[in-house]
């Protein structure tokens, strides 16, 4: 796999530093990374993983045409799941679970915690529109089952009940269930469901491999000084400091 | 918005699911799919409807692709998680149709029929699949080489659930079923996931599957499931783990590595921690790879699982499952160790445990009473009277009028322990009012509850003073033990006669109650001694004759009278035939009651040596000898020389 591989060179580098103390300078560092050999396709594929991952499904198929690097998922599915994922963080929380359950009816029923959290959505964002009957009785027909069956769901359907007792909900304790992260958190939780569904990492690997590259970083300054990456987007090699 | 589907009538939804047309009926399952999908309250509702699922499957028959495939999603989701949801779909006829469907044109048809058969297949209740029949295997074969997630799935799934005996692993070995499970094991996230699962049915039990499974590719399976154990998914390591445990827990000694099974403990524990049901089911495999073994049990303490499941158990409440799968481990770990069971106390664990007697869930009931059937085999701490308190009794009597026999039996079983009491507090036990509800369970139907009950009842008289021992045995009557001396369960007429064993053991006065209504119980013995095949049965009885012998020379003679035939018969003495076992521990019982028979003190001793002695009894004795076991040789050479002492009193 590349990402380890690039840490490994990473480890290599430190191993070797370990032992010798002495700065190493940006010209001796870029000798010693012009050595590391990593491949075009390994780097493609990290970038493909990333905009599948992500749901880039146009900018995948441009990358896919441009570099001939194949997805490693069917580029159908990622519409798919971009669209309900978009269904949550509009409000459409309905629609949402309906084209889960076209695309897998495993997920939610397989699923408790991730179908209370999207029943959840659902009561707040009738809430959020006034229908405060109809929002009661979702509560009570749908949510209040699951509550039964799991005490923290229980207290959760508690802090999302306790909104119909303020007028003023934006200030409430509970308020930020009606904000936009709240969707956003559902959003992410579904996406990731249908992901693993899907026998897909959940998460891109481009963002632990800079995790890594960070940590490898604060390891090794500890016993050398070397030009350093502070700047991650634009992977400027610092100067050394002495 | 849409408008919310739940505000139709489920009358409505019935006449448009039975409609002619493809496009209602499409719309109606797909409208019963959206309201039953994760919701088990709608599920019970629809399958209580009766008319729903019949029509559901019928619908399987359609000549519409994207029909059939609503109707499967349906179909699937009923029988997901529900058991009554099963049991509907399978009576409903679901089974055929959806294998029919599996080798259906339409690739999405066939992807939703092999869904919903892995959801079928994952409940008990699915029927068992035939491995042993070549078509079906072939078949099987079919689906595992399949590309399709859902077929390869399925097929997996299969095995799991319906893989239980040697031959069928056999059959599934032969068929080279392993190597595609082991290929499987490299696929996908899922694909890995149900080939683990899949390997854990094949292998327990198993001990040749098992060699073949380690050395296949030079080990390389084998180190692929211990990477799996580090895997990023806990499902994933927790499946690993399991695959593993049956491994060992069928052939220990594969392989030797006690790191590995220390890494797998904590692995098992870093797993309670999650919230789903990995954390629910990492109990149950903890349990599993420790019960009856001491070594792992000493591993298990050491990685402080008693610590980590007391803080689990004092910081929330938790679900029922969790809370079983705890106290199972819990009960797994202090078994057999004293070290362990003095940390469970010590970090006040009985409390909850106790507290745990009275939960709602039956099994979560049973789990505490086997935790606390482990800890109290702790002596020290049962002579203390730790158990004997309104704490831990008042709901362990309670739990004796449990609607439920298998809570009964555990709570027997953990109330027998406690009831072994040393010290003076038995006479407390009667206070809380338990005996009552234990000569009632000693004539329950059941014959495991039977068998508790007079086991508890035999410990609750174990040394005790004279006056209880006889308030016991009134109570019970003579009669009741007579029955269950006479029980068609050997193992009930071994606990009755030790019972028995209990009650004569200590001062003469106390054998004269073996002898009480005509000596109803002491014939019994005897005719269990002459007839039972059980030698435990037969260990019992000889013992209860050790005892009576020990008493006055009435005692003495009456046992002697039971052991030799009627003069002028040509019967092989029942004597005779005890001394000739096999059993060691019945050899040495029936040695022991001629020792005590032929006491050379007591004045009738010389004419019994001597009765003995023509009935053959003392050359059988004299060729025991050099009896192998030492405790035997020991009391034969006890007898020889008292012989020799009873000769030379009499002259």
């Amino acid at each position: 796999m590349s990402i380890f591989w690039v840490v490994r060179q990473l480890a290599h580098i430190q191993e070797s530093m370990a032992t010798s103390k002495k700065v190493i300078t940006k010209e001796e560092w870029e000798k010693k990374l012009k050595d590391v050999k990593i491949r075009k396709e390994d780097m493609n594929k990290l970038v493909m993983n990333f905009l599948v991952t992500e749901g880039y499904v146009d900018a995948a198929e441009k990358f896919r045409t441009e570099s001939g690097t194949e997805p490693d998922i069917d580029l159908a599915t990622i519409m798919d799941r971009m669209a309900v994922k978009k269904a949550v963080q509009c409000g459409n929380v309905e629609d949402a679970i309906e084209k889960v359950n076209d695309l897998n009816p495993e997920i939610l029923d397989t699923n408790p915690q991730l179908f209370f959290h999207l029943q959840q959505q659902r009561m707040i964002e009738l809430i959020r529109n006034g229908k405060i009957e109809e929002a009661l009785e979702f509560a009570q027909e749908e949510l209040a089952p699951r509550g039964e069956e799991n005490q923290s769901f229980l207290e959760e359907l508690e802090r999302t009940v306790a909104l119909l007792a303020f007028e003023d909900v934006s200030n409430c304790p509970v308020g930020e269930l009606l904000d936009i992260s709240q969707r956003l958190k559902t959003a992410s939780e579904v996406n990731a469901a249908i992901l693993t569904s899907q026998s897909h990492e959940k998460d891109p690997k481009l963002p632990s491999l800079l995790k890594m590259l960070i940590w490898a970083q604060n390891q090794l300054d500890e016993k050398a000084a070397y030009p350093r990456i502070n700047d991650l987007t634009s992977a400027h090699l610092e100067d050394p400091a002495v | 918005m849409p408008t919310s589907a739940t505000n139709n009538r489920p009358e409505d939804l019935i006449v448009r699911l039975s409609s002619p047309e493809n496009q209602t009926k499409f719309k109606a399952l797909r409208e019963l799919k959206n309201q039953i999908i994760g919701n088990r309250t709608k599920k019970l509702t629809y399958v209580k409807h009766g008319v729903v699922v019949p029509t559901v499957v019928n619908s399987l028959s359609s000549n519409d692709s994207s029909v059939v495939v609503q109707a499967s999603a349906v179909i699937g989701s009923f029988a997901c998680g529900v058991d009554d949801g099963v049991k509907a779909v399978l009576d409903a006829g679901a089974f055929s149709l959806l294998f029919g469907l599996v080798s259906h044109s339409d690739a999405k048809v066939v992807d939703a029929a092999a869904r919903s058969l892995k959801m079928i297949y994952q409940s008990k209740l699915a029927p068992k699949y035939d491995f042993l029949s070549t078509e079906k295997m072939c078949f099987l074969i079919s689906l595992l080489n399949s590309e399709g997630e859902n077929l390869t799935g399925l097929g997996a799934t299969i095995i799991t659930h319906s893989c239980q005996i040697n031959a069928e692993q056999k059959a599934l070995c032969d068929a080279g079923i392993l190597k595609k499970l082991l290929d499987l094991l490299e696929g996908s996230l899922t694909q890995r996931d149900a080939s683990l699962e899949a390997l854990a049915a094949v292998f327990r039990n198993n001990p040749d599957g098992n060699s073949v499974f380690v050395e296949a590719d030079g080990g390389r399976a084998f180190r692929i499931v211990c990477e799996l154990t580090k895997d990023k998914y806990p499902r994933t390591r927790l499946l690993a783990s399991m695959c593993l445990i049956a491994l060992w827990n069928t052939s220990p000694c594969h392989p030797r590595d006690v790191g590995l099974r220390t890494k797998l403990i904590h692995i098992l524990l870093e797993l309670l921690d999650d919230p789903g049901q990995v954390g629910d089911e990492a109990p149950f495999a903890l349990s599993s790879l420790i019960v009856g073994k001491e070594d792992l049990q000493k591993l298990a303490f050491e990685a402080d699982v008693i610590d980590k499941m007391s803080k689990l158990l004092k910081k929330d409440s938790l679900q029922a499952k969790r809370l079983q799968g705890i106290f199972l481990a819990l009960a797994d770990v202090c078994s057999k160790l004293e070290v362990c069971r003095a940390k469970f106390l010590s970090l006040e664990v009985l409390k909850l445990a106790a507290e745990a007697l009275n939960h709602d869930c039956c099994e979560v009931r049973i789990a505490a009473c086997m935790c606390l059937r482990s800890v109290s085999r702790s002596v020290k701490n049962l002579s203390a009277g730790v158990f004997m308190n309104e704490l831990v009794m008042i709901p362990l009597i309670q739990l004796l009028n449990d609607a439920s026999a298998a809570v009964q039996v555990a709570a027997l079983s953990a109330l027998s322990n406690v009831l072994v009491e040393f010290t003076m507090r038995k006479s407390t036990f009667l206070q809380y009012g338990g005996v009552k509800q234990l000569f009632h369970l000693s004539t329950s139907m059941d014959s495991t509850v039977r068998l508790n009950a007079i086991w508890s009842l035999k410990n609750l008289i174990f040394q005790a003073e004279n006056q209880f021992k006889e308030g016991i045995f009134m109570e019970l009557t003579p009669s009741t033990l007579w029955s269950l001396i006479s029980d068609h369960e050997p193992a009930v007429q071994e606990q009755a006669i030790c019972f028995v064993r209990n009650l004569v053991d200590g001062s003469v006065d106390s054998i004269e109650y073996i002898f009480s209504e005509e000596a109803i119980i002491f014939h019994a013995i005897v005719r269990q001694l002459r007839s039972a095949s059980k030698s435990e049965v037969c260990i019992q009885g000889m013992y209860v004759l050790a005892n009576v012998a020990t008493g006055n020379e009435f005692h003495k003679e009456a046992v002697l009278q039971q052991l030799l035939p009627p003069v002028g018969s040509d019967d092989q003495s029942v004597l005779i035939k005890l001394l000739q076992s096999s059993d060691d521990r019945l050899r040495t019982a029936t040695v022991w009651t001629v020792v005590n028979l032929t006491f050379p003190s007591s004045p009738g001793a010389y004419s019994r040596l001597l009765k003995l002695r023509n009935a053959g009894v003392y050359s059988q004795i004299k060729n025991m000898a050099n009896d192998s076991c030492l405790d035997v040789k020991l009391r034969v050479r006890t007898a020889l020389g008292q012989s020799i002492a009873c000769v030379d009193n009499s002259t």
